[in-house]
């Protein structure tokens, strides 16, 4: 009986294993192309370990005159790291405030917040379009960071877990003469790191791969991030270049899940609010 | 309200200085954004002509939305992405998650190939689609030689076709989070109903039918509606994979207020579409509210 089971969890292993290949082998192709001669790209049947190793795809987007991969990589990175520290800042803030503090007009900003998930950015795009146009941070990073830096989906998770903090710690802390500002940096954030680190990685994903934001607010290419300038290494002509500019794109995000897998999959199993 | 004591006032002062950063990016960038659009939403205005180019006009950009043959399209197309993509995703997304928990051996790495496409960079994966489904692309290449079709299709230029690619790159990406929250929604059912189960000499396709679906039914409900919000706004793909013409074949909502906003300036009209995708997903969200209470009562 033992024994059977295991050759059905074998076979299932088989079947599934073999459809989960299917998710990361377009990948698999991708790269190998990226690193084919152009004319060997769309052989057929696939060629998957190229004839030779052509590094030089690689070489020359990152070299290129009118737009280096790593001023991309810097842009991209820079925008990041600014969104993720200003997010997480300005969110548990606001978190302490709604799980610790008490104000008038407390419930009803909540719910406020927590309405506005429902608007979609495209609502909200073309008035700050003018508004950013008027301001003269239209082309500026700031145009993609400042309205990243206020997220009712962090907000609300790491309110869930400070409310989960028996109010006891914090009020002994006020007896000893701590005020508001100490207990939140000293006592609860300490103790909410792992959240923490989930919504940076969940920050670090949507900044690195959004789209949408800077096609509309950037137009100077040497502003670009990663994923509004891959589009521009001539994706038809020279497909093996593209294709290399794209993998370039993929690779920093799937590195920092190897390493960092279970904050990766908490960040969705946990907060479950994001699509 | 009554008078607040000298330490409530205090703490509330501090409060809101918590709440300050917050608040002003919500004002400033959300709430007035809004009221704008909404106010944009009744007028005329070329972007280009400035603030005193803009005229009310009432209802007459809805009215025309009626007969806009793109909008139309878009419309349609958008519901076409939601009722073939959700689907598809949940369904894999499922079966993947139930062989996941303990049925299979190598759980982690055959997790991981399902979720590196959910956190691939969007832009990066359209462009490969790209090069699959061009006319002399592998997908082609496949079909010629070894399913003995005598040419290949026109997966990007055909209007009946074009929205295929669309498809199946929005469910491949989007499998690996549903497959991650139903993993988690999985690991709540009790281990005693599938010894039952085993007792009862039920198949692992009766266990899989009668006691997982069921059970993480308000699950699926779940991500239903946050994968139709999330497909309701499907714009990277569709403008990538179809460069910058998009056909009427496989324009979305998204992409067609795109177009009439930063291609032709018509803030006014293009306001009008965003506010007709903001009812649409505010009543995919009151679904979801009501869904949750029929559930929790039950």
């Amino acid at each position: 009986m033992k024994r059977r089971a295991a050759v059905n969890k074998a076979i299932w292993t088989i079947v599934i294993g073999a459809l989960s290949i299917l998710f990361v082998l377009p990948l698999i192709w991708m790269l190998s192309a990226s690193l084919k001669p152009n004319y060997e790209v769309f052989n057929y049947p696939i060629q998957w370990i190229p004839s030779t190793f052509l590094w030089q795809n690689y070489t020359s987007i990152w070299t290129d005159a009118h737009m280096p991969f790593g001023l991309l990589y810097l842009n991209s990175i820079k925008i990041a790291l600014i969104t993720i520290v200003g997010k997480l800042l300005i969110s548990a803030a606001a978190a302490y405030a709604f799980s610790k503090m008490r104000f008038p007009g407390k419930s009803a900003m909540f719910l406020c917040f927590l309405g506005s998930m429902m608007i979609p950015a495209q609502v909200t795009v073309l008035p700050r379009f003018v508004l950013f146009k008027s301001l003269g941070i239209y082309n500026t990073h700031f145009s993609l960071i400042l309205p990243a830096l206020f997220d009712v989906s962090a907000i609300f998770l790491l309110r869930q877990f400070y409310v989960a903090i028996p109010s006891d710690l914090s009020e002994s802390a006020v007896i000893d003469g701590a005020g508001h500002f100490r207990i939140w940096i000293q006592i609860i954030v300490p103790l909410t790191k792992a959240p923490m680190a989930s919504l940076a990685v969940l920050a670090l994903v949507s900044s690195w791969n959004d789209y949408f934001n800077p096609l509309i607010f950037l137009v100077s290419p040497q502003k670009y991030t990663v994923s509004l300038g891959i589009r521009n290494y001539a994706a038809d002509i020279y497909v093996n270049q593209g294709l290399a500019a794209s993998v370039s794109a993929l690779a920093p995000i799937l590195i920092l899940y190897i390493f960092c897998q279970k904050y990766f999959v908490q960040s969705i199993a946990s907060s479950g609010i994001k699509g | 309200m009554a008078k607040l004591s000298r330490a409530a006032r205090r703490e509330a002062g501090q409060a809101y200085l918590f709440l300050a950063p917050s608040l002003i990016i919500f004002l400033v960038l959300v709430l007035m954004p809004v009221l704008f659009s909404g106010y944009l939403a009744f007028t005329n205005w070329n972007f280009t002509s400035g603030l005193k180019g803009i005229q009310w006009i009432g209802l007459k950009n809805f009215a025309k939305l009626h007969t806009d043959r793109n909008f139309n399209f878009a419309l349609k197309n958008t519901f076409i992405y939601t009722a073939t993509s959700v689907p598809m995703t949940l369904l894999i997304a499922m079966v993947f998650a139930y062989f996941l928990n303990g049925r299979v051996y190598c759980q982690k790495l055959i997790r991981t190939f399902v979720f590196i496409p959910y956190i691939s960079n969007m832009v990066a994966l359209a462009l490969l689609f790209r090069c699959l489904f061009r006319s002399d692309g592998i997908i082609n290449s496949m079909l010629t030689t070894n399913f003995g079709m005598e040419e290949g299709l026109k997966w990007m230029s055909s209007n009946d076709l074009n929205k295929i690619p669309v498809i199946l790159l929005s469910t491949w990406a989007a499998v690996g989070y549903s497959m991650i929250v139903y993993m988690a929604a999985m690991q709540g059912i009790p281990e005693s109903l599938y010894e039952a189960a085993a007792i009862d000499g039920a198949s692992s396709h009766q266990v899989f039918w009668r006691i997982t679906v069921p059970l993480i039914s308000p699950t699926t409900f779940f991500l239903m509606i946050i994968r139709m919000i999330a497909v309701f706004k499907i714009f990277t793909s569709i403008s990538v994979l179809s460069g910058d013409i998009v056909a009427r074949g496989n324009i979305s909502l998204i992409v067609k207020i795109y177009q009439d906003a930063f291609g032709n300036y018509k803030f006014g009209y293009a306001s009008a579409e965003a506010w007709v995708l903001f009812i649409i997903i505010f009543a995919a969200t009151l679904l979801q509210f009501w869904g949750k209470k029929k559930w929790v009562n039950e």
